[in-house]
């Protein structure tokens, strides 16, 4: 290879997953180049504040007693090239291939990095559902009500109900309540658990007493505070002119149907929390085989126990291998962090590899018992968008359109070929906003399961640049700097310089 | 077992184009498609309505490109078929003949302009030199650095998104049977007709075998037609090609022609929705296995420097295109001939078995469909076919 590395392993993503996928493989001397879009480490569930806000102590979220340490030891990780508010664009290649090249651009350009193995740790993003109403200004989905919370310190409105059906809605909630909203209701679509389900769920959380401990607190001091907390409630519609002003709360039954009347509350912003999908549109991109899987958030990234995918080269970790907390993501990221580093350098790390199963399977159980409790009812919830709902909020294409398209053409049942009709999911967000809905109504009308239907291609760049951007995407400028503040990988065979 | 006149394989803008074609001349005909109607190259393409010589045909000088011309009566035969379906069919398939301009940035890209309009002239296109300050009256999104270009007026584009689809609907209504999911496992000769066995995938993902008795059977499968030949005993020389796309976000409309270049890659147009398509023919990469032969199924690798030589190449015809975000950039694979040509025409010793594939089949796909309608008719088609036949490749092609 005519080029030279820029390292050995790039990682994409430096939440929980990728910073312990980063922190292990530069331990075992590998250079390691993380790209993150945002402006320090932590991912979303351990999001800082900007450097330039009043400094406070971090206090990381209940049930995680290690982030600290691990944002430390990232923060400190001065042999790892991390490069932040930089965006991974894609995955290309060259006329011979041997190694993974990966475009980014951020604020110094556009860059092209080679490296011997990718990791994509791009964690996930919130579940959209379209209800009349959702396109106006006041609603808002849970985890971006909470990273405004978190990072910019900003109560995104004073009155707000929130409704959905994850358990994150409630942590939110008391959030919210502690600085100072007005939570006026909380809808959950589901009862809250019985007790044979909370039974159940009791194999899977030792180690987890406080997370869960955490959820019960919450909901305590939301009763005790007056916050109304509705079970078995939809909601149905968004009201108001130019802003929220009004939601539709409905009751539903098992399925998350709708029985009897609406009722109207008066809110000035309804938050959204039905749960999360896995952001996995690079490891698409990159060509990986997805999987199935609803509990788990939909479309997941299909891998080995090593958390190695279908691409040679290719490894990923945390919520795009399925949406399953922070405790699983770190361990996934450990995994692929010690999967990299056992291919590459051939150090035996089989005592490290075991440890690092024994809780990943530990966090496995007990992310199971939650995904199953607050799975999504798909169909329902894509139900809830009337005929003239939009749907795809980028090409404004209503439920309605999409329905026509499928009448028009009977022979029609993927995601893909709905999208190529109408242009639902063709724009600027590539279909993040309506990938879930488009595959539930073709499999609802077609009577395919949604593992025929299929999801949208995922296609370069995964988020849109000006055209520019990519004619400059020529080589790594920091590449030269890199290569050399970092000692090289013991043992390695192959090596671009 | 099912019977029906003419079985259409492939799904794609001249499977579609041709069983609409033979359902309105009163014919039975099933169309099969294994994935989805649209799914591949014919949805994949640029969408140019090209008549002029492309790049690719005149880049290795005039006597390649005097082959390529001799495509010309399918060419021309093609804009007026695409005009009358614009009118027929409307916004569904986006027909804009607005006119098309190849560019030439220095005076040896102007003299291949000039010698290429010579050939076209001489075979009955329309298509006349413009001059740096015409340029700038007509096409003022244009860089400065344009000295000359081609301009043929009735060049432009459809609409690669729904044509097909549309054609697909069409047929339908006329009374085709319209079948996706459907694959064409076998071929065989039964008498004086042709027995197709078909797999299609059931809504449980079951597996379920049909057998259809056809006289005729049409290949439209595209980059696949090379696998239909071998199911007959057909080692047919046509190659598998993997082309890159590009397309922006919605622009408001500046750029009404179709755009090319005469000394590099590129293709540029807007689309009725305000996108700007952005292509040119700069490769992809197959998926070959380790004997080298190509991997089909597999979605070819987006190659870098095909990424950043098409976004050069269209940021230095039309410097505004910089700011417009870039959403999307993908890659098809379609089929040529070693000579350039088209392949159309009946599948030498095999009666009752045609195809048409090669070269730009989504321009030429209302022609093809018309000659395969013809032909599956037993009639003659109105253009001599003798240039463009599968038989010109020999009889070695025949292993089986
Ligand atoms: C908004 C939000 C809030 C959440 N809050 C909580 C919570 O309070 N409690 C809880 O238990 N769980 C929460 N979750 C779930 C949480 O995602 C996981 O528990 C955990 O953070 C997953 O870790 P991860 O490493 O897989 O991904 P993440 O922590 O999500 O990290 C992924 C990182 O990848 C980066 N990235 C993604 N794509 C690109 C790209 N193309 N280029 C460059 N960088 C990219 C992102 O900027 C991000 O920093 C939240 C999720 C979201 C989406
Ligand atoms: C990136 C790109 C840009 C291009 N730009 C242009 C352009 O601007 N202008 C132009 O004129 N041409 C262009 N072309 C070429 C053009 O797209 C193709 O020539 C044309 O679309 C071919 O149409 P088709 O219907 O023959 O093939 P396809 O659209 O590929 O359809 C063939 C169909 O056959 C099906 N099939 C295959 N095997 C079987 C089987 N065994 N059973 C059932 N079904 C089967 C496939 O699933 C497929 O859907 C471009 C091509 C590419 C890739």
């Amino acid at each position: 290879m005519a080029e030279p590395l820029t390292c050995d392993v790039a990682l994409v993503g430096a939440g929980p997953a990728g910073m312990m996928a980063a922190l292990t493989a530069a331990d075992h001397g590998l250079r390691v180049t993380v790209v993150d879009e945002q402006r320090r480490p932590g991912g979303q569930i351990f999001r800082q504040r900007p450097p330039e806000f009043p400094h406070q102590p971090w206090t990381p979220p209940a049930g995680y007693p290690w982030a600290s340490s691990l944002l430390e030891r990232a923060e400190s990780a001065t042999d790892i090239d991390w490069r932040f508010q930089t965006t991974a664009l894609g995955v290309v290649h060259e006329e011979r291939d041997d190694g993974i090249l990966l475009a980014t651009t951020g604020p110094g350009g556009s860059a092209l990095l080679r490296a011997r193995r990718l990791v994509i740790a791009t964690g996930a993003f919130d579940m959209p559902v379209p209800v009349p109403g959702w396109t106006l200004p006041g609603v808002m989905m849970a985890g971006a009500v909470q990273t405004l919370l978190k990072s910019q310190q900003v109560l995104a409105a004073e009155r707000l109900v929130l409704a959905g059906s994850h358990p994150l809605l409630l942590l939110v909630a008391d959030q919210l309540r502690s600085a100072g909203a007005d939570v006026a209701e909380v809808a959950l679509a589901r009862g809250l658990p019985t007790p044979r389900e909370a039974l159940g769920s009791l194999g899977a959380v030792p180690g987890h007493l406080s997370l869960l401990g955490d959820s019960a607190r919450a909901v305590a001091r939301l009763v005790a505070g007056g916050v109304r907390i509705s079970p078995r409630t939809v909601v149905t519609a968004a009201h108001g002119h130019r802003h929220v002003e009004a939601v539709s709360l409905t009751q539903v039954d098992r399925q998350w149907r709708g029985v009897g009347q609406a009722r109207r509350v008066e809110a000035d912003a309804l938050v959204l929390g039905y749960g999360f999908q896995p952001s996995a549109e690079l490891a698409r991109q990159a060509g990986c085989a997805m999987r199935w899987d609803s509990p788990a958030g939909g479309w997941v990234v299909a891998h080995d126990d090593r958390m190695a995918t279908d691409v040679p080269g290719v490894y990923a970790a945390g919520e795009p291998v399925g949406v399953s907390g922070a405790e699983m993501a770190r361990s996934q990221g450990r995994l692929a962090g010690l999967g990299v580093v056992s291919d590459l350098t051939g150090h035996n790390v089989d005592v490290e590899l075991e440890e690092a199963d024994r809780s990943a399977r530990r966090a496995r159980r007990f992310a199971r018992v939650v995904q199953r409790m607050f799975a999504p009812q798909r169909e329902a919830l894509a139900d809830l968008a009337g005929s003239d709902t939009v749907v795809c909020r980028c090409e404004l294409v209503s439920r309605g359109a999409i329905e026509q398209v499928l009448d028009a053409n009977p022979g029609m049942s993927t995601a893909n070929a709905v999208k190529l009709e109408c242009r639902s999911g063709m724009g600027p967000c590539q279909g993040r906003y309506c990938e879930t809905t488009v595959g539930t109504l073709v499999a609802g009308r077609t009577g395919r399961p949604v593992a025929q239907v299929g999801h949208f291609t995922a296609h370069f760049p995964i988020k849109p640049v000006p055209l520019s951007v990519l004619g400059e995407l020529d080589g790594d400028v920091t590449s030269g700097a890199c290569a050399h503040r970092h000692h090289r990988a013991e043992g390695s065979q192959e090596s671009g310089e | 077992m099912i019977r029906t006149d003419v079985v259409v394989v492939g799904g794609g803008l001249l499977g579609c184009a041709t069983a609409w074609t033979l359902a309105r001349d009163g014919v039975g005909v099933v169309l099969l498609e294994r994935d989805q109607i649209n799914a591949h190259a014919s949805g994949q393409n640029a969408g140019s309505l090209h008549f002029q010589l492309e790049y690719r045909m005149v880049e290795r000088g005039l006597e390649a490109a005097q082959v390529a011309a001799e495509a010309m009566p399918l060419h021309l035969d093609a804009a007026a078929r695409w005009s009358e379906l614009g009118e027929a069919f409307g916004p569904s398939l986006g027909v804009a003949q607005t006119g098309g301009l190849m560019l030439a940035e220095t005076a040896d890209q102007a003299r291949v302009l000039e010698a290429k309009g010579d050939l076209e002239r001489s075979h009955g296109l329309d298509v006349r030199l413009l001059s740096g300050d015409e340029i700038r009256d007509v096409a003022p999104y244009l860089s400065p650095s344009i000295v000359a270009a081609a301009f043929c007026p009735i060049e432009g584009k459809a609409d690669t998104r729904t044509a097909a689809p549309a054609l697909a609907r069409a047929a339908a209504d006329l009374g085709a049977q319209v079948s996706t999911r459907t694959e064409v496992v076998g071929l065989r000769r039964v008498g004086r007709g042709w027995q197709v066995s078909t797999r299609h995938t059931d809504a449980v993902g079951n597996q379920v075998g049909e057998e259809i008795q056809a006289d005729v059977v049409l290949l439209a499968a595209g980059v696949w037609t090379q696998h239909l030949g071998q199911m007959v005993g057909l080692d047919l020389p046509i190659i598998p090609l993997a082309l890159q796309m590009n397309v922006t976000a919605r622009t408001p409309k500046f750029l009404p022609h179709l755009v090319q270049h005469a000394g590099e890659r590129l293709s540029l147009k807007q689309s009725q929705d305000g996108t700007v398509l952005i292509g040119g023919g700069w490769p992809a990469r197959l998926r070959r296995d380790a004997s080298g032969r190509p991997r089909l199924s597999e979605r070819p690798h987006l190659l870098h420097d095909s990424v950043v030589g098409n976004a050069r190449a269209a940021l230095r015809a039309v410097p505004r295109l910089a700011g417009i975000p870039l959403l999307r950039t993908w890659v098809g694979m379609t089929t040529v001939a070693e000579d350039q040509l088209p392949v159309v025409g009946p599948v030498p010793g095999r009666p009752g078995l045609f195809l048409a594939t090669g070269g730009s089949a989504f321009t030429l796909g209302p022609t093809f469909a018309r000659v395969l309608a013809d032909l599956a008719q037993g009639l003659e088609p109105t253009i001599d076919l003798a240039p463009y036949g599968p038989q010109r490749f020999g009889e070695s092609i025949d292993v089986a």
